[in-house]
């Protein structure tokens, strides 16, 4: 279990958080400072110096882009907000996530709140960060917790505060038909990843699961504690109770991800309390920036439902990797597959078509095209798919996706899949070998240069700190294979 | 002040600590582009192998350095390798403008003449051409300047051909009909059976390499644009077995003709597109007749295929660097209203990415069929339109624009699926369908395509929602670079200027 705070230590301990120590305004200028780091891939960010009862935090569980480095991993700070560490593959990520494993409440680690501090009811004073012009205080990351009939599940929330107790929240409208009329409900800010994720997972895929903290146990071990009979994240860094009601007012700013491909619905939140931890640090989220958290995370629990769904519906599991980039914002997927038989590129394309609502193009790859290379993995669609025969067009009367920012009024259109793999008919002379160091030098070569590089760049190392080489592979390129 | 010629360039690299001498005996079997894809791929000093088997290798002397792949390229114009992606374009764009012309050297004060080898003493073995990867067709000269001369006019050519060598005094030249020196030598001196003197001038000054990638309007003077490039003229100096001029301070000239009618193998390849490309086909064959060098010669070499993605060998980084803002000067005069065109820097010559604001109907479409039919001919296969103020040298942006804007029903715009030409060195076709045609093009056509991802007008308003003015996100850059986020990524942020 790897609390917020735990995660911004980790963060902090890898040279991978950045102590911003001016004063920021919470109108916009710190979103403007977020969505700048956020642009040119530095740092997560905290600021600690603000005018309300919170720190910020921004980019805890973004990433830099991976294609603009060949060592970026950009899921690398959701994986160790999950306690998998800095460098797990994203193989290795799918599987977890895509496991979809419960703890019952009665095996989850049940702790006291560690937001005990009364902070009154005044959501003004925490001065939390605006996102858009409209000079209202936001909430961008964090879950909104509701019980009925014994049970509490934790739906994702993004809002904005209208009065000193009031916060208006978007939240998945399948939640508020769970709700049934107004309920007690509290909202927890500065929570862990595995929770934004189970909230995620729980109310935007292909079908409602409530028990949302059962599987945030399931994920990381969260853990939880009881509330007026709900149940919260225990680690949250802030926690608001109230009441929420349904109400037809809009909730103003750019949208998160996940509402891109989810019904909404809004609820007016009327504050009842406030409680803090000590220091409390609350994260917020540049929406509509590039390679912002909620396109990570919202990348990340959309391929992983893909991942599982397409390597389970056949009776065979022939998909390496599927990967939504948050390059993209979800408007393209990439699929490594086994190519079983010919015509599985078209098929595997239109399932993914079929179980996700955001993109309406397709890459598909073939096996040995490794997730940690994005710009390799394009390189095979400009140089592999035949341009002409290879770039797919569905007729015009698909559905149109959500990431895109055309055809929002829902006229239909075409889908587009490029086929990035080799003929199956072709024989096994035509099919071009790779150009790696694996495969371009015989073994004692390679290892030899290797040996060579090696002192070399140590012996410049003393002068100027060039580091050692990386692993010649990452775990899911030794797991998958590193092409012909 | 101008770079000092390929030696003045080295000192240079050497100068900032990205140059790494390699003393101990390296071979030209491998071994030297082994060591140089571990560079390439770690982002790593450039290696010069002191001793490959009785000569000199540099490999990849160009390439640039990851985040910015144009700065060996700026390094070699005497333009600051900091240069921001616009000022490096802008600064390269002026120059081409400003064409500088050659001045001709005695012989005795070329250093390409310290030793001269004409008639039995010429051969090629004598130096380390190296074997890049195994599977190579054989041993190449991969980073040089093919000077060719027009039988009907005084235009001389210079490109950018590779050469596999065969033996002490042939090799093949990879000639694919449709570029110029190619459409000179299949269209002119074969169809009148005349051999094409030609120049390969190894270890040129960096401007006169960068010329050579560069499509520069026939008629016009290649080294003039040289010039301009290095900002001083170009010493030429006459070659010893034909009229051709030369550059004066080269490594190593080998002067020759390549005879009609006479074809000898070339490749297979590990080629720029990431993978190594066959069969094995018959190319115009080089008779070489004289040799002349300096008396310790540095060969620089290119180890093709790698760092396919992230532009990590000295092609990639001179398409980014060279082809780029030449292309952009081109189209501009041509007429069109392009603000930069850029190679896409995973796949560099296979997709361009162009922004502009041209918004008028069908000016899109006239602008790919432009180039389609000119420069873009044979091996680009895309062009991907961006708005102007979409940074087409930033992936992630055209990425995201290609996903969010380009509508599959309305904006990718197929031409002809089997009516155009293409080069054989691609992956898609079968062998049979890139045949062995006499003049190197591809015997079936394929399809090219442009895609339209500049953004609609009703897109305008969501797109702007996110932008804040410049002023506040230099001021945010600059709180960040105050905060120790590295200021070579931020735009605009001065490294000499930031607080610790």
């Amino acid at each position: 279990m790897t609390t917020l705070s735990d995660h911004l230590d980790d963060l902090r301990e890898h040279g991978d958080l950045l102590e911003i120590g001016d004063r920021v305004h919470w109108d916009t200028e710190a979103a403007v400072v977020a969505t700048e780091a956020l642009r040119h891939n530095c740092a997560a960010l905290r600021f600690d110096e603000t005018a309300g009862r919170v720190a910020y935090a921004s980019g805890v569980y973004a990433g830099p882009d991976q294609i603009s480095g060949r060592e970026n991993r950009p899921w690398r700070r959701i994986a160790a907000g999950l306690g998998l560490g800095h460098d797990v593959g994203c193989v290795d990520l799918l599987d977890v996530l895509s496991r979809w494993e419960t703890t019952p409440l009665s095996e989850a680690v049940l702790l006291d709140p560690a937001a005990d501090r009364d902070a009154g009811d005044d959501l003004y004073a925490l001065g939390l960060p605006g996102v858009d012009d409209a000079g209202r205080q936001g909430v961008t990351q964090g879950v909104i917790a509701v019980e009925r009939d014994g049970t509490t599940t934790w739906a994702p929330v993004r809002g904005t505060v209208h009065r000193g107790s009031t916060l208006r929240v978007v939240v998945p409208g399948a939640v508020d038909e769970w709700f049934e009329g107004g309920r007690a409900a509290s909202v927890s800010l500065g929570v862990e990843a595995a929770t934004l994720v189970a909230a995620l997972q729980g109310w935007t895929q292909d079908r409602t699961v409530p028990a949302v903290p059962e599987r945030a146990a399931g994920l990381a071990d969260v853990p939880l504690a009881r509330v007026d009979g709900r149940v919260v994240p225990a680690s949250a860094e802030v926690r608001i109770d109230g009441v929420a009601d349904p109400t037809d007012a809009p909730v103003s700013g750019p949208e998160a991800t996940w509402e891109r491909a989810t019904e909404t619905a809004t609820l007016s939140f009327e504050a009842e309390g406030i409680r803090l931890r000590e220091d409390p640090t609350v994260p917020f989220v540049p929406l509509g920036a590039p390679l912002a958290d909620d396109v990570h995370l919202m990348s990340l629990v959309e391929a992983a439902t893909l991942y599982r769904r397409v390597n389970g519906y056949w009776g065979v599991s022939p998909v390496s990797w599927v990967q939504l980039p948050v390059e993209s914002r979800l408007g393209l997927c990439l699929v490594s597959s086994e190519i079983l038989y010919a015509g599985f590129d078209w098929q595997l394309a239109n399932a993914l078509f079929s179980f996700s609502d955001y993109f309406d193009k397709v890459l598909v790859l073939d096996e040995y095209a490794r997730p940690t290379d994005l710009a390799r993995a394009l390189d095979d669609m400009w140089v592999k798919a035949h341009p002409g025969n290879d770039w797919v067009f569905s007729d015009p009367n698909a559905p149109a996706a959500t990431a895109p920012v055309y055809r929002r009024d829902g006229e239909t259109g075409s889908r587009l899949y490029i086929s990035a793999i080799w003929d199956p008919r072709w024989d096994e002379d035509y099919i071009a070998p790779r150009v790696t160091f694996e495969s371009s030098f015989p073994e004692g070569i390679r290892e030899s240069a290797l040996e060579r590089w090696e002192a070399l760049t140590a012996s410049r190392a003393g002068d100027d700190g060039i580091e050692d080489l990386p692993p010649r592979y990452d775990d899911d390129a030794a797991s998958r294979g590193d092409g012909a | 002040m101008t770079v000092d010629g390929f030696r003045g360039y080295l000192r240079e690299v050497e100068a900032r600590d990205d140059l790494v001498r390699i003393d101990d005996p390296v071979s030209w079997n491998l071994e030297a582009s082994a060591l140089t894809m571990l560079a390439n791929e770690n982002d790593g000093p450039i290696p010069l192998f002191e001793s490959a088997d009785g000569a000199r290798l540099v490999g990849d002397p160009y390439r640039g350095s990851q985040r910015r792949p144009w700065d060996r390229i700026a390094l070699g114009m005497d333009i600051p390798p900091d240069a921001s992606r616009r000022e490096f374009y802008d600064e390269t764009i002026r120059r081409l403008k400003d064409q500088r012309s050659p001045e001709t050297v005695d012989r005795r004060d070329a250093p390409c003449k310290e030793v001269i080898e004409t008639g039995e003493d010429v051969d090629l073995l004598d130096y380390p051409w190296p074997y890049i990867h195994a599977g190579d067709g054989g041993r190449y000269s991969n980073l040089h300047t093919l000077v060719a001369p027009d039988p009907d006019s005084a235009w001389i050519d210079y490109s950018y051909h590779r050469v596999m060598v065969h033996d002490s005094r042939t090799a093949s030249v990879l000639l694919l009909a449709g570029e110029q020196t190619p459409n000179l030598f299949y269209y002119k001196y074969e169809r009148r059976d005349e051999p094409m003197p030609v120049a390969i001038v190894v270890g040129a000054d960096p401007a006169v390499q960068y010329s050579s990638v560069m499509w520069i309007p026939t008629g016009r003077s290649e080294a003039e644009f040289a010039g301009g490039l290095k900002g001083a003229p170009i010493d030429l100096v006459p070659c010893e077995t034909n009229d051709l001029l030369v550059p004066a301070d080269a490594e190593i000239v080998i002067e020759g003709e390549i005879r009609p009618d006479v074809r000898r193998d070339e490749g297979p390849f590990g080629d720029y597109f990431g993978y190594m490309h066959g069969p094995r086909r018959s190319m115009p064959a080089l008779e070489v007749t004289a040799i002349t060098r300096r008396t310790d010669p540095i060969i620089p070499f290119c180890v093709e295929g790698t760092g396919v993605g992230h532009t990590e060998n000295s092609t990639s980084s001179m398409e980014i660097g060279c082809v780029g803002p030449d292309a952009t000067l081109g189209l501009r005069a041509g007429g069109f209203d392009v603000d930069r065109c850029v190679p896409w820097q995973s796949t560099p010559r296979t997709v361009y990415v162009i922004s502009t604001d041209a918004t008028a109907p069908g000016e899109l479409h006239e602008l790919a069929n432009f180039i389609f039919t000119t420069w873009g001919m044979l091996h680009v296969d895309f062009f991907v339109f961006v708005d102007g103020d979409v940074d087409p040298l930033d992936q992630r942006a055209v990425l995201e624009a290609l996903a969010l804007y380009a509508d599959p029903d309305e904006d990718f715009h197929q031409f002809g699926v089997a009516s155009m030409p293409k080069v054989p060195l691609n992956i898609y076709q079968t062998p049979d369908e890139k045949g062995n045609a006499q003049t190197g093009t591809s015997k079936a056509k394929t399809a090219k395509a442009y895609i339209d991802a500049t953004r609609d007008r009703d897109d305008d308003a969501e797109a702007a929602a996110e932008a804040a003015d410049e002023e506040t996100r230099y001021w945010a850059r600059t709180l960040l670079a105050g905060a120790g986020a590295d200021p070579d990524g931020l735009p605009g942020i001065d490294p000499t200027e930031v607080e610790p």
